[in-house]
C-alpha cells in the first residue's frame, strides 16, 4: 500500500515589498534560513531524520545562486546530513518541491523533507541580472518570452473582463487580507525577521476611486494597474512534507494529506489561466469534483487572472483565499507555493474542513495544484 | 582653521537654498527653523522645506542624496549644536528686531571663531549690529546669496572694520571654492551692489515701456541685445514676483536719500498695483507678464498689454539686422524709433546711476561689473558695457541730450584697459588698477590678451597656457563640432607632440558644447548624399580616436551643456576636470540618431570595466542602453558621474573660474610618466543581448512610454550595444564597434523618421517624439 504524505508544519516570514519595504536588505538565503530554523524549532522534528532541502526558487542566480538549498543547510545550522536541491518552476517552484517531496516519499525515497521557497525581488532582479534570450526562438515564437503584465491583458481581452471587475476584486483581496492580519489570524505563520513580523505590502487605505484614477501598467489603453497586480515581494515560506507513519511515530501535527497532485500547460500569451487545466487534472487524479473542495488557495498573479480562472473553474467566493491573497500579500515568486499550500493545510484544521485545493499560474505557460485532505 | 561645518538658521527660500547647496559642497549642515506653533513635529519647518526642495525642478541639490548631508533642527531645541558650527548663516525675515534677538541667542552658545553672518538683502550692517559689543562684530558680517543660491554666483560681502582677518579669509575662501561663488565686497549701503543697481534698471526698465507704449516683447529682445539674459525686464520680473516689488521699492525709499535717483522713482506703477491686487504676481502666481495659457491641450504664450492690462497671444519679438559690434550697438542706441529710444533711455539712466555709485556702493567699478554679471547674469556689468559702447561717444550723447555727466566719466578715460598683457580697470583716482585674479584662478581670456593662439580657424583654438600645456578652445555658433574643429584636433595632436606636454579641452562659453553641427548634415541627407555623412563619422570617428591614443594625456574640462558630440570627445578624454554644473548626455536619439563618433563605444566601455557592476554581460550593455535610448542628461556634474560620464577619479570643480586651472594641474600630473591606454577589447553576447533589449524596448512601446520611432532607434542602438552578430566566444575590438557605430548611422540617416527629427530641432531646438 501506498505511503501517505502529511503537511506536518507551515512557517513563513513576513511578505514585505521590494526595494523599500524592511526584508530588502536581508539577503535571501539568510532569509529563507531563518524561516527553515523557526519550522524546525516550531515542529520540532529531530533534524537528522530530515532527507533533503527542496528549495523553489524563480531566479536561482546572484545571492540566490549556486545550489541556494545546500547553503541554506549550513545558513540554518542544520546537520550536514540533510541534501539540498534547487527547483525552479518559476511561480510554481516551492509547491513543485512539495510534489517532489511527496512521490519521494511515496517510493520510499525518504520519510522526512524540508520544502520551502525563497525570493528576494529586491535583490535578484525578475529576469535575472542577464537576460539572454534565444534570438531565433524570441524571432519565431515571441510569446516564449512574453511579459507577465500582457498575459494578464490577454485575458482581459479574451474573458472581457472589465477593469472595474478587476478593481472590485483587488479591494476585496485588500480588505480580507487586511481583516485576516487585524484579527491576528496571520500572526502564527510568521516567523519574524531581523525584528520584523508584519507583512508590508498590505494597502489597508485603498479605495475603488483611488484605484480607479491609476494608468495601466503594461498596455497604455490597458486595464490592469498595479493595484490589480501582486506586487514585488521579498519573502521565504517553508513546510515540513513527511510521511503519515513517521508523523504519528513523532508526534509531530498532521495538517493535512497530500491527496493528490498535477502540473498542466497552456499558451504561454494566456498563462494565468493555468490553475484551470492543473486543478482539473489534480481533482480527478483525487477522484473529487470542484463542489467537493471546501477551501482554495488559488494564488493572485492578477486580479483578472482570477477572475479568468473563475470562469472556468467557479469556486465559490465564500472558499476563496479566506485571509486574503497575493495582490495585497505579495507574490514572492519562488516562496508563493509553499505559502499556499501550506495556508491551505493550515486553513482545513482551522476551518474543520476536509478538501483544500492549492493552485497557480506559471509564467511561460503553466499551471499546477496540490489537493489536501484533512487528517480526520 | 576650516569650515566642516555649517548652520543655516530660517528655512525659507533662501535660507533652505542655502544650507542645500552647502550640502552640495559635501558640508554637513544644520538648518533650523521656529517651532510650529499649531503643534506637530517640532522640526516640521526645516523638515517640510528639505522635503519640497527634493521636488524642485531645477533643483536646488546636485543630486538627491546631498538632502542626507542637511540636519533638520529648530531653534528652541538645538540652539546647542551651533556650538559645533564654523559658520552660522542667519537668514530669517528682515526684522531688524527679530534678527538682533537671534543674535543675541547665537553670541552666547556660539565660538569666538565661529563667523555669524547674515543674508539679509536690505538692512545695513550699521543696523544689524547697533547695541552689540564688539566682541560680537569680531566675527559678525554680512554674506548676501543671490537666488537660486546653487545657481547665482554672486555673493556680496559687507564687512565691518575690525572683522577678524583670519575668519574672513576663511569663509570667503570657502564661499569661493567650495561653493564657486565670486565673492564681492560692498559697502554698507541699501541693497548693497546688485539689487540697488538692478531695482533701478528694472524700475527704469518698466516706467519706460509703459510710458513709451511699447509691448513687453519688443523690450525684452532690445535688452537682449546688449548682453542681458533673454528674460530680459519683464521676464525677470515675473521670475522674482511682482508681490515683491513694492517691499523691496519701501525699503529703498526708507533707507536711502531723498534725493537718490532711486528714491526718485521708487512707486508702484498703477498697472503693477492692478496685477498684484488680481493675483498674477509672476511665475508662481497665476501669470505676471507673460503667462502659459493652456488651451485644448495645447500651451500658448501669452503677454500683458501694458496700456490696457489684459493679456493677448504673444508675439515672438526679433530685431534684426543689429550687429552685436559695438558700433552696430552705437547705431541702434542712436535711431531714432521707439523702440531705439526706449534702449536708450532705460540703459543710459541705468549706466549713469551706476557711475554716480563709486564709490557709495563699492570702492571700484570692478567689483561692480562682477557683481551684475554674477548676481544678474549680465555678460557684461555697467561698466564694461560703457566700455563697449565708448566712453566718449557716450559722454557727448549724453552732452547731446543736455544731461549732466557723472564726475567719474568726465574724464572721459576708457574704463578697463590692457596693458603689458594685464587688464585693468580705472579706479576713482582716474588710475588703472590690475583687475585682481584669486590664487588658483586661471582664465582663458586673461592667457588671450598674452599673445595670438598657437593655432586657430573659424570653429577652434589652440593656446599656449603654460608649462608645456596647451588649451584647445570652441568657438563655434553654441561650440558645435564641425569638420573645422575636427581638423583642428588633427592639428593641435601634431604639434603637441612636437612641442608640449598635455591638451586641456576648454572654453569660457557658457556651454562646453551643443554637440555635432546639424546644419552641415541635413543638407546632405536631403541631397542623400551618404558618402558625405559617412565621411563626417569617419571624420569625428578618427580624430577621437587619435585624440585617446595620442601620446600625451588630455584632460576635458566642461561646464555647461555637453551634448552628443561634445560628451563623445569628453568620453575619449583621459581625464575630466568638470565645473560642477555639467549637463552631459548623447543624446542623438533625439534627433533620430545613435552615437556615432564613439559614444556608444566608450560609454560600454566604461560600464563594463566599471567594478561596482553586477556580473555577467548583459548589465553594462542595460546600463548604456537605457542611458543613450532614454538621451539621459546628466543635472549636474555629480550625476554625471553616476552616468559614468565621468570617472570616480575625474574632478569636480564649483568655482568656474578655477576649472581652468584644476584642468591644468590635472594634465600636468598625467604627464609624468604617461602612457596611452590599452586598446579595449569587447566580451558581447551578440544576438541574445539584442533580443533581450528589444523584448525591454517592446514592453515600453506597449506601455506607451516609447514612440514608434524610439523603438526603431532603439533596435540599432541594441545592435551596436550587444555586438552586432557576434558570440560571447567572439570578443570585438574598438574599430569593430565604431563599424557597428556607423553601420547604425548610416541607417538611420536614410529613414524618413530620422530626417523629421532632425528638422523638427533645427526649426525649433525641442525634440519631435515621431
Amino acid at each position: 500500500m501506498m505511503k501517505n504524505v502529511v503537511i506536518a508544519g507551515y512557517a513563513r516570514s513576513p511578505f514585505t515589498p521590494a526595494f523599500k519595504g524592511a526584508l530588502a536588505a536581508v539577503r535571501p538565503d539568510e532569509l529563507a534560513a531563518q524561516v527553515i530554523k523557526a519550522l524546525v524549532q516550531k515542529t520540532g522534528v529531530d533534524p537528522n531524520d530530515i532527507e533533503d532541502l527542496i528549495m523553489g526558487c524563480a531566479f536561482p542566480e546572484g545571492e540566490q545562486g549556486l545550489n541556494l538549498a545546500r547553503l541554506v543547510v549550513h545558513l540554518a545550522q542544520l546537520p550536514v546530513s540533510i541534501a539540498g536541491v534547487t527547483v525552479n518552476r518559476f511561480c510554481g517552484s516551492s509547491m513543485q518541491a512539495i510534489h517532489i517531496a511527496a512521490g519521494a516519499i511515496q517510493m520510499n525515497a525518504g520519510e522526512v523533507f524540508i520544502c520551502a521557497g525563497v525570493e528576494s525581488m529586491s535583490r535578484i532582479p525578475m529576469g535575472g541580472f542577464n537576460y539572454l534570450p534565444h534570438p531565433g526562438l524570441y524571432q519565431n515564437y515571441p510569446q516564449a518570452y512574453i511579459s507577465m503584465g500582457e498575459t494578464a491583458e490577454n485575458l482581459a481581452r479574451k474573458y472581457q473582463i472589465s477593469r472595474a471587475d478587476q478593481e472590485s476584486f483587488a479591494l476585496l483581496s485588500q480588505q480580507k487580507t487586511y481583516a485576516a492580519q487585524q484579527q491576528g489570524l496571520l500572526t502564527d505563520e510568521i516567523i519574524p525577521i531581523a525584528g520584523n513580523a508584519v507583512d508590508g505590502c498590505l494597502r489597508p487605505g485603498s479605495t475603488a476611486a483611488a484605484m480607479s484614477e491609476l494608468k495601466p501598467a503594461f498596455l497604455e489603453h490597458g486595464s490592469v494597474t498595479a493595484a490589480t497586480s501582486s506586487p514585488l515581494t521579498d519573502g521565504a515560506a517553508a513546510v515540513l512534507v513527511c510521511s503519515e507513519a513517521y508523523a504519528d511515530a513523532h508526534g509531530l501535527p498532521k495538517l493535512a494529506r497530500i491527496k493528490a497532485v498535477a502540473v498542466s500547460a497552456c499558451l504561454p500569451e494566456i498563462m494565468g489561466i493555468g490553475p484551470v487545466a492543473a486543478a482539473q487534472k489534480a481533482l480527478k487524479r483525487a477522484g473529487l469534483t470542484l463542489t467537493d473542495i471546501d477551501i482554495v488557495e488559488l494564488n493572485e498573479a492578477f486580479a483578472v487572472q482570477v477572475l479568468a480562472v473563475l470562469r472556468d473553474l467557479p469556486i465559490a467566493l465564500e472558499k476563496l483565499n479566506l485571509d486574503g491573497g497575493a495582490i495585497a500579500l505579495g507574490h514572492p515568486l519562488g516562496a508563493t507555493g509553499a505559502r499556499i499550500t501550506g495556508k491551505a493545510a493550515s486553513l482545513l484544521k482551522r476551518e474543520n474542513r476536509r478538501f483544500a485545493l492549492a493552485t497557480q499560474c506559471i509564467g511561460g505557460g503553466q499551471g499546477i495544484a496540490t489537493i489536501l485532505e484533512a487528517v480526520s | 582653521m576650516n569650515i566642516e561645518k555649517v548652520a543655516v538658521i530660517g528655512a525659507g527660500v533662501m535660507g533652505s537654498g542655502i544650507a542645500a547647496h552647502i550640502a552640495n559642497a559635501g558640508i554637513s549642515v544644520d538648518l533650523l527653523d521656529i517651532v510650529p506653533k499649531d503643534g506637530g513635529r517640532r522640526n516640521a519647518m526645516a523638515e517640510a522645506a528639505i522635503a519640497k526642495m527634493l521636488k524642485m525642478e531645477p533643483s536646488p541639490f546636485m543630486h538627491p542624496k546631498n538632502a542626507r548631508m542637511i540636519t533638520p533642527g529648530n531653534i528652541e531645541d538645538d540652539l546647542a549644536r551651533l556650538a559645533q558650527a564654523d559658520w552660522v548663516i542667519e537668514a530669517v525675515i528682515e526684522n531688524p528686531a527679530v534678527k538682533q534677538a537671534l543674535y543675541h541667542q547665537l553670541a552666547a552658545v556660539c565660538r569666538a571663531d565661529t563667523l555669524i553672518s547674515s543674508n539679509t538683502s536690505t538692512l545695513p550692517l550699521s543696523v544689524l549690529t547697533r547695541a552689540f559689543p564688539d566682541s560680537f562684530k569680531h566675527h559678525f558680517m554680512i554674506t548676501h546669496f543671490f537666488n537660486p543660491p546653487r545657481y547665482m554666483r554672486l555673493l556680496e560681502l559687507v564687512i565691518p572694520a575690525g572683522l577678524n582677518q583670519d575668519l574672513l579669509d576663511t569663509v570667503s575662501n570657502f564661499a569661493d571654492v567650495k561653493l564657486g561663488k565670486g565673492c564681492v565686497v560692498c559697502n554698507d549701503s541699501p541693497g548693497f551692489i546688485a539689487n540697488r543697481i538692478g531695482t533701478f534698471w528694472l524700475q527704469t526698465a518698466l516706467l519706460e515701456a509703459i510710458s513709451g507704449n511699447l509691448s513687453v516683447e519688443q523690450c525684452d529682445a532690445a535688452m537682449s541685445l546688449f548682453g542681458i539674459p533673454k528674460t530680459g525686464v519683464f521676464g525677470l520680473l515675473d521670475l522674482i514676483g511682482l508681490d515683491l516689488l513694492p517691499h523691496i521699492m519701501q525699503s529703498f525709499k526708507q533707507n536711502l536719500s531723498a534725493n537718490d535717483r532711486l528714491s526718485l522713482i521708487c512707486a508702484v506703477p498703477p498697472l503693477l498695483q492692478s496685477m498684484i491686487n488680481q493675483g498674477l504676481t509672476g511665475r508662481k502666481g497665476q501669470g505676471g507678464f507673460y503667462r502659459l495659457q493652456a488651451d485644448d491641450g495645447n500651451k500658448t504664450k501669452q503677454a500683458i498689454d501694458l496700456q490696457t492690462g489684459e493679456y493677448r497671444l504673444s508675439e515672438k519679438c526679433q530685431i534684426t539686422g543689429v550687429s552685436h559690434k559695438a558700433y552696430g550697438l552705437r547705431v541702434f542706441l542712436d535711431g531714432c524709433g521707439a523702440l531705439n529710444r526706449y534702449a536708450w533711455r532705460a540703459l543710459s539712466e541705468t549706466l549713469t546711476y551706476s557711475a554716480g555709485l563709486i564709490p557709495e556702493i563699492a570702492a571700484d567699478i570692478n567689483a561692480v561689473d562682477t557683481a551684475m554679471r554674477l548676481g544678474f547674469n549680465w555678460r557684461y556689468g555697467p561698466f564694461e558695457l560703457l566700455d563697449r559702447l565708448g566712453v566718449d561717444w557716450f559722454v557727448d550723447k549724453l552732452t547731446g541730450e543736455n544731461r549732466p555727466i557723472p564726475g567719474f566719466l568726465s574724464s572721459r578715460q576708457s574704463l578697463y584697459r590692457t596693458q603689458n598683457a594685464e587688464l585693468q580697470f580705472k579706479d576713482i583716482t582716474n588710475h588703472y588698477q590690475p583687475v585682481p585674479r584669486q590664487e588658483g584662478v586661471l582664465l582663458l581670456s586673461d592667457v588671450k590678451r598674452r599673445g595670438p593662439p598657437l593655432l586657430t580657424n573659424t570653429s577652434a583654438s589652440l593656446w599656449d597656457i603654460g608649462d608645456g600645456i596647451v588649451c584647445l578652445e570652441f568657438h563655434s555658433k553654441m561650440n558645435t563640432l564641425d569638420p573645422d574643429i575636427l581638423d583642428l584636433i588633427r592639428q593641435s595632436i601634431t604639434l603637441i607632440k612636437q612641442d608640449y606636454q598635455s591638451l586641456v579641452i576648454y572654453n569660457e562659453a557658457e556651454n562646453f558644447s551643443a554637440g555635432a553641427n546639424l546644419t552641415l548634415l541635413v543638407p546632405a541627407i536631403l541631397q542623400q548624399d551618404w558618402t558625405t555623412v559617412e565621411g563626417i563619422i569617419r571624420h569625428g570617428q578618427q580624430s577621437y580616436l587619435a585624440l585617446k591614443y595620442a601620446p600625451f594625456p588630455v584632460v576635458g574640462a566642461p561646464s555647461g551643456l555637453a551634448l552628443g558630440g561634445g560628451c563623445e570627445i569628453l568620453l575619449h578624454c583621459d581625464a575630466i576636470a568638470a565645473h560642477a554644473e555639467l549637463y552631459a548626455g548623447l543624446v542623438e536619439a533625439g534627433v533620430g540618431l545613435a552615437p556615432g563618433w564613439g559614444g556608444c563605444k566608450e560609454l560600454l566601455r566604461r560600464w563594463l570595466a566599471f567594478p561596482k557592476r553586477p556580473g555577467g554581460p548583459m548589465p553594462p550593455i542595460a546600463r548604456t542602453f537605457e542611458t543613450i535610448a532614454l538621451a539621459r542628461v546628466s543635472k549636474s556634474a555629480q550625476e554625471a558621474r553616476e552616468l559614468l560620464f565621468l570617472s570616480k577619479d575625474d574632478g569636480i570643480t564649483m568655482n568656474k573660474d578655477r576649472v581652468l586651472a584644476d584642468a591644468k594641474a590635472r594634465a600636468l600630473a598625467l604627464a609624468k610618466n604617461y602612457q596611452a591606454p590599452e586598446p579595449a577589447v569587447y566580451v558581447l553576447p551578440g544576438k541574445s543581448a539584442w533580443a533581450a533589449l528589444d523584448m525591454a524596448v517592446h514592453n515600453l512601446q506597449s506601455a506607451g512610454k516609447a514612440s514608434a520611432y524610439d523603438v526603431e532607434i532603439s533596435r540599432q542602438l541594441a545592435f551596436v550595444l550587444s555586438g552586432g552578430d557576434t558570440d560571447i566566444t567572439r570578443p570585438l575590438n574598438e574599430q569593430d564597434l565604431l563599424d557597428l557605430e556607423r553601420q547604425a548611422f548610416l541607417h538611420l540617416v536614410r529613414q524618413p523618421g530620422t530626417l523629421a527629427r532632425l528638422e523638427h530641432m533645427l526649426k525649433t531646438g525641442k525634440p519631435l517624439r515621431n
